[in-house]
């Protein structure tokens, strides 16, 4: 681990560090990330990062928000399952079976809705590893402030040398360029 | 990949072909002849019946009471109270009105005649195709209102669906000011001027003179559009002047008029819809009502814009208008086709659940036999189907499958407002026919053909709006 160090270019403008990830990209250079202080416009096209896949995750969760909304009603307001024990609800004075499947709606709504949110929001925790306890890696304190960095893995750096990789940083602009250990043990 | 910056564009001017113009005409021509053909058949019907039933008065009245099925629910459910003397009383009502309406050669408003399908076929028509054109209006303004920039590229597409507006206005003046005498029938209420305890007295209908009135009616609607006809015109030429001479001057003011109009939009669209299309069941009422309308009109007018943007891009044109901005203009579909799931399950559950006769009736006629099919058609195909194909971001940067929701959507909506006009004027014995089919055309055509013919009078891209470039590189992301 000790001869794998992240590479760090610290840019003070979006445009700067996207024109630099434009062009490593170009040269053949795999971008682990990049941490922007805010989003900056076409970098994620830029870095080539994939689609993700939480949108999947958040439509199988709001299924499961819409269909335990569904039987948590029938189970208890119908005598549908046969699970209709005590007390009739009367709703509107209508009848317990089908008929009464408009007076769901709002509550089915709000469990996928419910769902979904949470499940999405958890799920996005877990994806980024942002577990709660877990101490932050920040690369660079200045990256929480008003400075962009770009890192890059020593294994991504293909066939370019790390000269020539260090000059298009430096010609788009880079204010330092400095390495860092990968598992963040000792600050270099 | 996106992310390499655009600078600069060139303009684009749409050329109306003569064979477009052809297809677009043959639509128009079709329609009018379908149209025709509905009619005569519908009026051949109606009057082979009126033949049969001519024999004696006694059972003219009868059948004239038994189709005009919407005036009777709602006079029963009124005098509801009054007991057992209601039925003969309307009958004979009934007969009485029908004598009048005869001498004054004039059809009732009761349902079942050919004319006052027509009528309503008309109305439905008119009022649908206005939505499109006052929802664009209203995208423009939220546009320039909000200081949005990523839809600046379809502007002149919303211009052109505006120009529309004018003749939507005499479309439902020409209803209003002929058409009155067959779909309104609390005109024909007021026209007889009942005092209180008089038999046809009507409570409610009184209690409503305030609003519910000629004035509001023949004078506020032709008033109101034609405020929104100023405004449009205003913003119009603002933009047209922005392309000659630039600057920021005509965007200023391009929102000030923008803020004002949506201002009045509000107050004026509700004022419309409850005028022109809730006075169609004059007995009935629902607070949310305008803003059912608002969410036809929306989703609607967004669906028409993104359809002609595609249309453009299949035939070559508007190469600057990115997948990003067809993307999020899929978005917008998707959001207010839940948007109006969510105003009509509001409307349809507080009523459903009060249970109230008054209340229910609404939704009573429109879940007969007739109109349930349609009802239920209705709701999948203006939610759940285009909730289900838009729900995929790829769906929505597929250009097929995004026209293919947005057909679904026009169709959905085009019934929802057939089941909020034909169920209070022609009653049970309502049906999709030629006469529909044609009428619907017809409008569709022409409104094709204005809208077409309007966008090739201009540059396809307002050049010198600043937010331009903004929409040529707009960017949603991964």
């Amino acid at each position: 681990m000790l001869d794998k160090k992240l590479i760090l270019g610290v840019y003070d403008d979006g445009d700067k560090l996207l024109n630099a990830v434009i062009k490593l990209r170009k040269k053949g250079v795999e971008i682990m990330d990049c941490f922007t202080p805010f989003p900056v416009h076409n970098l994620d096209r830029a870095m080539g990062i994939k689609r993700t896949n939480l949108t999947v995750g958040a439509f199988l969760c709001g299924m499961t928000g819409f269909l335990s909304g569904l039987l948590l009603q029938f189970y208890m307001m119908t005598s549908h399952l046969n699970t209709f024990k005590s007390w009739p609800m009367i709703i509107g004075g209508k009848p317990m079976d089908y008929s009464m499947v408009p007076s769901m709606v709002p509550v089915t709504f709000e469990l996928s809705i419910l769902f979904t949110a949470f499940g999405i929001g958890i799920l996005f925790f877990i994806r980024a590893k942002m577990i709660h306890g877990k101490i932050a890696q920040i690369l660079d304190p200045r990256q929480t402030d008003d400075r962009m960095l770009l890192a890059i893995e020593p294994d991504g750096l293909g066939s370019v040398s790390r000269s020539e990789v260090d000059s298009i940083m430096n010609a788009e602009g880079a204010i330092e360029i400095r390495e860092r250990n990968m598992d963040g043990s000792s600050d270099h | 990949m996106g992310h390499h910056i655009i600078t600069e564009i060139e303009n684009e001017k749409f050329e109306f072909t003569k064979r477009s113009r052809t297809i677009v005409g043959a639509i128009f021509v079709i329609g009018l002849i379908l149209s025709i053909i509905g009619v005569v058949q519908l009026k051949g019907d109606n009057g082979a019946e009126s033949h049969d039933t001519d024999a004696t008065e006694q059972h003219d009245a009868e059948e004239h009471a038994l189709n005009s099925e919407t005036p009777a629910s709602f006079a029963s459910l009124q005098h509801g109270e009054e007991g057992t003397h209601e039925a003969p009383e309307h009958d004979a009502h009934a007969a009485e009105e029908h004598a009048a309406d005869a001498d004054h050669g004039d059809a009732g408003h009761g349902g079942g005649s050919w004319l006052t399908r027509l009528w309503s076929n008309i109305l439905m028509n008119s009022y649908y195709f206005m939505l499109f054109a006052i929802a664009a209006l209203f995208f423009i303004a939220v546009n320039y209102a909000a200081n949005a920039g990523w839809a600046t590229l379809v502007k002149r597409v919303a211009e052109a669906i505006t120009s529309y507006l004018p003749v939507a206005f005499l479309t439902i003046v020409v209803v209003i000011a002929l058409g009155h005498g067959e779909l309104y029938h609390w005109i024909h209420y007021f026209k007889e001027g009942y005092a209180a305890g008089d038999p046809g007295y009507d409570k409610i209908m009184e209690s409503k003179a305030w609003f519910l009135n000629n004035g509001w009616f023949f004078a506020g609607v032709p008033i109101i559009m034609i405020i929104w006809i100023l405004f449009r015109t205003k913003l119009r030429n603002l933009s047209l002047k922005e392309d000659e001479n630039g600057g920021t001057d005509y965007f200023r003011k391009s929102i000030r008029f923008s803020a004002g109009f949506i201002v009045f939009f509000a107050f004026s669209f509700s004022i419309l819809s409850w005028l022109v299309m809730m006075s169609l069941d004059a007995h009935w009422f629902s607070t949310i009502y305008s803003v059912y309308n608002f969410a036809i009109a929306f989703v609607t007018g967004l669906t028409v814009i993104c359809l002609f943007t595609l249309y453009l891009k299949s035939k070559g044109y508007m190469s600057a208008v990115s997948d990003e901005v067809v993307h999020d203009l899929g978005k917008f579909m998707f959001a207010f086709s839940i948007f109006w799931a969510y105003i009509f399950i509001a409307q349809y559950l507080l009523i459903w659940y009060a249970n109230l006769p008054e209340e229910v009736i609404y939704y009573q006629m429109r879940t007969s036999d007739t109109f349930r099919p349609l009802f239920r058609t209705n709701i999948i195909m203006s939610f759940f189907l285009p909730f289900l194909i838009l729900m995929m971001r790829n769906a929505k940067r597929n250009p097929k499958v995004l026209m293919l929701a947005g057909v679904i959507i026009l169709v959905g909506h085009w019934i929802d407002l057939y089941l909020m006009v034909m169920p209070a004027t022609v009653g049970d014995s309502a049906s999709i026919g030629l006469l529909e089919i044609g009428m619907t055309m017809t409008f569709a055509g022409f409104f094709i053909y204005w809208v077409l013919n309007n966008l090739s009078k201009k540059a396809l891209y307002p050049m010198n709006h600043p937010y331009l470039l903004e929409s040529v590189n707009h960017d949603v992301g991964v």
